[in-house]
């Protein structure tokens, strides 16, 4: 009985939170099914299921388009965030030595350099290198960017993995690097996909780097193609609001397949740390 | 149970989104008009010759303009199909990208040098005074994209001819004379304001896009200190000017707020409401480009949109207009094909092309001989005999006040500021920043 | 024959410390050698580059600079917007760290075990972390704006006429850091459910027979075994709050004047409207700073605080 009423307490409570949570989307929502001219209140429904703003906002910012690059160097980006980060993480969770400490460091406090202070030099050093406007150089910049948290979440993650499994391979003949490939590397499965869901996540949504370091029609991502539409004459609201909504999509699908494995990634990567 | 009826309907919205995008390929007036950054001209295939590709920003955002800036770069790929190019528009983030671009010196062969081809731009640009179209620059705007020693630095489209944009009905309604005078545009308003009841508050700022701000101070400095017989011009220039005497220019801003002539959510109003504002006759005047008109239009068709010139603020002064570049190409010096940048430039200045431009922005042309003919074309008639100077800031004051501008107008309006502080203010900034 | 030997016997000590130094650890150091390269070349490259932007007189675009010493910092610490700015970063920055995970924590509790549909309730709370800040700025903006807010009608509804939420910076500040709060709340909880989920149950079933209240057992077995998660999201909610950027520019733009504005987009106006890159990169040294001094000290007292557990 009692066991019942809690249950029915904490599923009110829930729904209310639910319920205050999803208030912006819900303003998001109405927003963007609203023809430009209809000035009713925001907490209006429309009456009618306006599907212009998704249209125009998909053809006016070729989202199309847009939703492949982004894809591209999302997935291209993780995947090489994963490999380096794993490897960078393993000999920092298991050899502490004084040089790693340090090392360990310098990849952490990446995370505070602020963008801005190095924008100017960054864009001097890929227009000479040569690569402006390439998908590796954003996609090598996305990678450096992440591996901080990458690198962050997979140290605490082998850190949690007991020592004695590596002596039984190394008594198996394996080196360490091998026992690493062997032994290591399929324990790591719950925290990359924390580290996936976060990470894909902030390339999806990075706006600075593409703006910058992007600059061609047809390799622009879906938030500088969205960008386009605050204009300084009028911001399409509606475009907006609607454009949001389909870029959240791929990423709030992400989140749900993976969120199992989140909450157990976090679990050893970052809370037993 | 749940979480399968929580994925029927994303997948059910994602079918929703989809179908409806694919159904239309090419529905609504809209779509019509084709994507922002579409890379143009592609060339015919095969024609053997190596192709040549230029890049080129475009700092407007207006679609009916980025149509046109489009079909002129298609047609000039047609005539010249050796060479493609690759045309980027960007409204809000231009100036930024293209600072950057500049840090690391990697400019478009051609960019829009929009009020700073002199200034900010000019260490960067080519000489264009050898290009046919130089000797028809304006009168008002040759020596704009001029310097002394006769280096052209941009061609100017159309050139910015600014006073005030208004609502012309809404004057007719009340019966008021277009303002001569800034008492009278002040009695102007309190008077729209207490005959709409409330509704109608006649100035519409952005304290958030704290620009429109910075433009007021910049388009009322010349009345104030330029205009006039009397004028500060020389000291100005000399930097022997009083700056207790720019005081009644920021009064004047707080003069219109204590009236309640100013939109009363000024500090956090943004610029990108005003056109709704106006379509809806809540906004009488605007100090904004004629762009802006495609906006309200946009919401209401039929309201027709008239620009009146500055009204004076030196008693015996007469109106004037606010002049400058407004859509320019400009060449970058370091442009691997200097050649191909020029001929695009030449097709850009033909009549019919820089007609088309002058039309669609509403802004007059910035080459002579241009036949115009748009909604503004009459009241630019009309004012043909106004005098014309150029906008303050760029004449008078050093690179990197505009900012100042606008951040101290905010204040300004916010009370945390004074008239007499905003004019210290200034003059501390404008020494920091003519030491360079 | 005795070189000979000798010969094999300097290959076998080859061999063996051949075999040692593949089994020793350092040799392991290869593998964040490719990390390393790319930190190197793509931040602290570009860092220390931009140190030397602070001790110049820069524009920010031109090609003509001077180096002019220390001017900027001296112009920066006597400037007092920077300390307004100052200000309002910790107030972003604390402020929203300490609302993060309390409330993160307390969802976390409720969202734990017991409640139907706690996994909807998740992702909704999650989802505002996966929408882009900018995005999320303007949805707040319809939200808060005077004319037409979503909020305002409310207000209008009761009152009358609507209040200008975000003209007065000493209630704007505190708005923005709520903002931030909303958005990122997901993440500590996510952080706290996980540090939950890997609490062994044979704690809270000893505790039980030992007859402890709730409240105990949640003061003397969860707190004390949150503390590792609390640290990450701690620190995780500090960087990202004291770097806050978007969310302030979509709603106030740092506004009026200087008074909601943070470091990070103080920094950005000097930066490319001012044309102040010098005072810029003084600023970005200074947030620099701040933020490894703030976050050093946390983590100093929070590890030591789960050392001590």
């Amino acid at each position: 009985m009692k066991q019942r009423k809690r249950t029915v307490m904490y599923t009110v409570i829930g729904l209310f939170v639910a319920l205050v949570h999803i208030i912006p989307f819900y303003i998001l929502l109405t927003v963007s099914f609203k023809d430009m001219r209809d000035m009713s209140s925001k907490w209006a429904f429309p009456g009618y299921w306006f599907m212009g703003n998704f249209m125009s906002a998909w053809q006016n910012a070729h989202l199309g388009r847009a939703f492949l690059n982004t894809g591209v160097i999302t997935v291209m980006s993780v995947v090489l965030i994963l490999i380096f980060g794993s490897l960078a993480a393993f000999p920092l969770a298991r050899y502490q030595s004084k040089l790693n400490k340090w090392v360990y460091g310098i990849f952490v406090s990446a995370l505070i350099v602020p963008p801005l202070t190095i924008l100017v030099p960054l864009y001097k050093l890929f227009v000479d290198i040569g690569f402006m406007n390439t998908y590796y150089g954003i996609v090598l910049l996305h990678v450096t960017f992440q591996l901080s948290m990458a690198i962050f979440l997979y140290t605490s993650f082998i850190g949690t993995i007991p020592r004695e499994l590596d002596e039984a391979a190394m008594i198996d003949g394996a080196t360490k690097t091998g026992m690493f490939f062997r032994i290591i590397m399929p324990l790591l499965k719950p925290v990359t996909a924390t580290i996936v869901i976060m990470n894909a996540n902030s390339i999806w949504n990075d706006y600075q780097f593409s703006l910058f370091f992007l600059q061609k029609a047809d390799s622009r991502t879906i938030t500088v193609a969205l960008s386009s539409f605050f204009g300084e004459n009028s911001a399409q609201i509606g475009w907006i609001a609607a454009g949001s909504l389909m870029a959240a999509i791929p990423s709030i699908l992400v989140y749900i397949l993976l969120q199992k494995y989140f909450v157990d990634g976090i679990a050893a990567g970052a809370v037993k740390g | 149970m749940k979480k399968r009826a929580f994925w029927f309907m994303t997948l059910a919205m994602l079918l929703v989104i989809f179908s409806g995008c694919s159904s239309r390929p090419d529905g609504g007036s809209i779509s019509a008009s084709g994507g922002d950054n579409a890379e143009t001209g592609s060339g015919k295939i095969g024609s053997g010759k190596a192709k040549t590709t230029l890049s080129m920003m475009v700092n407007i955002s207006d679609e009916s303009l980025t149509k046109a800036y489009r079909e002129i770069v298609d047609g000039f790929t047609k005539e010249n199909p050796d060479i493609s190019v690759n045309l980027q528009f960007d409204s809000n983030g231009y100036e930024n990208t293209m600072k950057v671009k500049m840090a690391a010196n990697d400019l478009p062969d051609i960019f829009d040098t929009h009020g700073w081809a002199k200034i900010r731009y000019g260490e960067y640009l080519a000489d264009l005074r050898d290009e046919p179209w130089a000797s028809q620059l304006t009168d008002t705007i040759r020596n704009v994209v001029t310097d002394e020693n006769g280096k052209v630095y941009a061609l100017v489209l159309t050139e910015a001819k600014d006073g005030m944009l208004y609502n012309v009905d809404m004057l007719e309604k009340y019966g008021i004379e277009v303002p001569r005078t800034f008492d009278e545009l002040v009695a102007a308003g309190e008077k729209i304001k207490k005959e709409s009841g409330g509704k109608t508050i006649p100035f519409y700022l952005s304290g958030i896009d704290d620009s429109t701000i910075g433009q007021y101070l910049d388009q009322f400095a010349n009345p104030l200190l330029i205009t006039a017989k009397n004028n500060e011009a020389d000291a100005l220039l000399k930097g022997t000017f009083d700056w207790s005497h720019i005081t009644p220019l920021a009064q004047s801003l707080l003069t219109l707020k204590e009236k309640g002539l100013i939109n009363e959510d000024v500090l956090t109003a943004k610029r990108s409401d005003l056109p709704a504002a106006f379509a809806a006759e809540k906004v009488t005047f605007a100090l904004v480009g004629p762009a802006f008109m495609d906006s309200v239009h946009e919401i209401a068709p039929n309201m027709k949109i008239g620009i009146m010139p500055l009204p004076a603020m030196v008693a015996g002064d007469e109106p004037t207009f606010a002049g400058g570049e407004r859509n320019t190409l400009a060449v970058w010096k370091d442009s691997k094909h200097l050649d191909e940048a020029k001929k695009l430039l030449q097709y850009f200045a033909k009549p019919e092309n820089m007609a088309k431009l002058s039309n669609v922005s509403k802004n007059p042309p910035g080459l002579k001989d241009i036949k115009t003919d748009h909604e503004l074309t009459p009241y630019y008639d009309k004012y043909a005999s106004i005098r014309v100077f150029p906008y303050f800031d760029r004449v008078y004051l050093p690179n990197g006040m505009w900012d100042v501008l606008c951040k101290n107008g905010t204040e300004l309006l916010a009370g945390r500021m004074t008239p007499e502080q905003f004019s210290e203010s200034m003059k501390t900034e404008v020494e920091r920043l003519s030491k360079k | 024959m005795k070189p000979n030997v000798v010969v094999t016997k300097a290959g076998q000590r080859r061999t063996t410390q051949m075999r040692r130094l593949a089994k020793s650890p350092v040799m392991l150091n290869w593998m964040y050698l490719p990390a390393l390269l790319l930190f190197a070349v793509f931040i602290y490259y570009p860092f220390f580059r931009g140190l030397l932007i602070s001790f110049t007189d820069w524009d920010g675009y031109s090609q003509i600079f001077h180096y002019i010493g220390i001017d900027n910092y001296k112009r920066m610490l006597s400037d007092s917007r920077v300390h307004t700015v100052i200000i309002n970063t910790l107030i972003y920055g604390l402020g929203s760290t300490l609302f993060q995970n309390i409330i993160g924590l307390l969802y976390a509790l409720l969202l734990n075990k017991h409640g139907k549909g706690r996994t909807f309730v998740r992702v909704i709370v999650y989802i505002p972390a996966i929408v882009s800040p900018i995005i999320m700025g303007y949805i707040w903006y319809f939200l808060l704006q005077y004319n037409g807010g979503a909020i305002n009608d409310i207000i209008t509804a009761f009152t009358g006429h609507p209040v200008n939420l975000l003209a007065d910076p000493k209630v704007n500040v505190w708005i923005i850091m709520v903002v931030n709060t909303y958005q990122f709340l997901g993440v500590a909880m996510m952080i706290f459910l996980s540090g939950l989920q890997s609490i062994s149950k044979d704690y809270y079933e000893a505790a039980e027979i030992d007859g402890a209240s709730p409240m105990n057992r949640f003061f003397n077995i969860t707190f004390p075994l949150l503390a590792p998660a609390l640290t990450t999201s701690i620190i995780l909610n500090l960087i990202g709050g004291l770097k806050l950027f978007d969310v302030i520019a979509a709603l106030t733009n740092g506004g009026p004047g200087y008074a909601s504005a943070s470091l990070s987009t103080m920094m950005y106006q000097l930066y490319f409207a001012r044309q102040d890159a010098g005072l810029a990169a003084s600023l970005g040294n200074l947030m620099f700073l701040l933020i490894t001094v703030i976050s050093l000290t946390s983590l100093y007292f929070l590890r030591r605080k789960e050392l001590s557990q």
